[in-house]
């Protein structure tokens, strides 16, 4: 069995946030935190071990998601997954980020979202079908989805 | 020659003299000269600096001196600090290199006034091609250059009001392409808001038909979800790929059942329909695939169910037509729910102006609706 996720949620709505937290579990992974502003995220990455990180765009102060993910990217302590219903606000470049998952996404598209990114992050490359509405940033597009 | 620096202004006429001695012109040529409204000097390369030698009466009207304050003089007296230094480059190299020359410029008259000189300058050369004189002639174009400037003011003018206008119908766009996403953006939160109140609540429902309707209108929700989250993908935000949106809806719908026996059979021709159509359209897909999957199929005695659910999108003869069709038991036998999902299908339908039909496709039941829609566009069927 692969080793389930620990998960940082990073959203300011805090009912998607308790859903999103209640899906992750009954998936089999964990919750180490949940941040909604970029200064709680920062901190959170600091004193959580996540593995990856779903960051909304939108926080509480702002279109403040990108430069989460930019200073997650640069602790190297965990990947992030961007979760938003703006997907045209992300960078080309994804600061770094593995994709998207936009918004609204389904129940059970988030759940195959989950069993992707496991398999994405503890053995990569990921074996299921890449998931209706999750996108890869161009450069986990090269490594985990080369075109056959 | 005998030219004389002192020569007194009543002199002047003897220029005439002269010419005629060089010429061999008659009196009335000189005259009509002398006469004419057009202001015109003569001035003699071969002396130094080039001086006016004669100068008609037009002449001192024009620039309002006396003959004897002009005689003599290089006609550059006539220049002032507006005067374009390259209008009088252009005349310095004409005469340099004894041709003609036509420019405006803009000249000093006595008094300090300035007037817009259409000035004309030409050499006159002797049977051995010796240029001996030049003549100038002079003409107030000041009106000329007043309308020629009240334009080009005019013009600039309106090159500003346009741009300005430009600029307020450009911010005004981008406001509303702003707001647009803006829109778009608590549109799609509220779905995943509505989606996440329906799963919550039921979490806590313990009656299965409670949960089973909530299930249900969980995937409606849903379907409306994935269309919006595919409605503003495209650049054109009033168009919509209904074939990217099928295979979301059935490969999610299909793995959500978690029965993997079942497998998607999908013929989707890349096919745009209005965004007004999107919801209507993606809401019935909904109800039929979700049908199919959930009576279409008996469990065999493995406790596994095997089958196969088509979904068919062409527009053939400018009919959009679908066709979901599954290999089951026949005809879905009705519930109360599936009654209440038949209504849907047809109240849809009927939105739509779409024709549906029922068929036994032996086995299973195949349903084809067919729509009006407009021409496709060429190109995205290569797509």
């Amino acid at each position: 069995m692969t080793e389930p996720l620990k998960v940082l949620i990073v959203e300011d709505e805090a009912l998607l946030a308790m859903e999103l937290e209640s899906l992750v579990e009954e998936a089999g992974h964990s919750v180490v935190g949940w941040a909604t502003s970029s200064a709680e995220a920062r901190s959170m990455i600091e004193s959580t071990d996540a593995d990856i990180a779903f960051v909304d765009i939108h926080l509480t102060d702002g279109p403040t998601g990108v430069d989460v993910a930019h200073y997650i990217g640069e602790k190297k302590r965990s990947m992030v997954v961007f979760m938003t219903a703006n997907p045209k606000r992300i960078p080309d470049h994804f600061a770094g980020a593995i994709g998207v998952i936009a918004k609204p996404y389904t129940m059970n598209g988030l759940t195959s979202a989950l069993r992707y990114l496991q398999e994405g992050v503890r053995r990569p490359p990921p074996v299921s079908a890449r998931p209706a509405g999750f996108t890869l940033s161009p450069a986990f597009e090269a490594v985990w989805a080369p075109a056959a | 020659m005998d030219w004389k620096r002192t020569r007194e202004p009543a002199d002047a006429w003897h220029m005439t003299d002269d010419l005629h001695v060089e010429h061999g012109k008659g009196d009335p040529f000189a005259a009509a000269i002398r006469a004419t409204r057009m202001s015109m000097v003569i001035t003699d390369p071969r002396r130094p600096d080039n001086p006016i030698v004669f100068a008609n009466d037009a002449f001192l009207r024009l620039t309002g001196y006396e003959r004897h304050e002009v005689l003599g003089k290089n006609c550059r007296f006539l220049q002032g600090p507006k005067t374009d230094k390259a209008a009088v480059a252009q005349i310095r190299t004409a005469i340099e290199d004894n041709a003609d020359v036509s420019v405006d410029i803009l000249n000093y008259r006595k008094d300090g006034s300035t007037f817009w000189n259409a000035l004309y300058i030409s050499p006159v050369s002797n049977d051995k091609g010796e240029v001996q004189f030049f003549f100038a002639s002079q003409l107030d174009v000041s009106d000329r250059k007043r309308s020629e400037h009240r334009i080009t003011a005019d013009k600039d003018r309106f090159e500003k009001a346009v741009k300005e206008r430009t600029a307020e119908l450009e911010a005004a766009l981008e406001a509303q392409t702003t707001l647009l996403h803006e829109v778009d953006h608590r549109v799609k939160n509220n779905l995943q808001m509505i989606s996440s109140l329906i799963i919550m609540q039921r979490r806590t429902i313990k009656d299965e038909a409670t949960r089973h309707s909530l299930a249900t209108m969980l995937e409606r929700i849903e379907a409306l979800s994935t269309v919006h989250r595919r409605l503003y993908q495209s650049k054109d935000v009033s168009r919509f790929d209904v074939s990217d949106f099928a295979k979301d809806l059935v490969t999610d719908l299909l793995t959500a059942s978690g029965r993997s026996g079942i497998k998607p059979k999908l013929e989707l021709d890349p096919i745009v329909i209005s965004a007004e159509k999107a919801t209507p359209v993606a809401l019935m897909v909904n109800e039929l695939v979700t049908n199919a999957l959930k009576h279409a199929f008996k469990e065999g005695p493995d406790g596994t169910t095997a089958g196969r659910i088509g979904i068919k999108m062409s527009q053939p003869d400018g009919h959009f037509k679908i066709e979901v069709s599954d290999d089951g038991v026949g005809m879905a036998e009705a519930n109360g729910d599936a009654s209440f999902g038949m209504r849907l299908i047809k109240s849809l339908a009927r939105q739509l102006h779409a024709d549906i039909e029922w068929r036994d496709a032996g086995p299973g039941t195949k349903v084809v609706i067919s729509m009006p829609n407009e021409p496709q566009q060429k190109g995205l069927s290569h797509d």
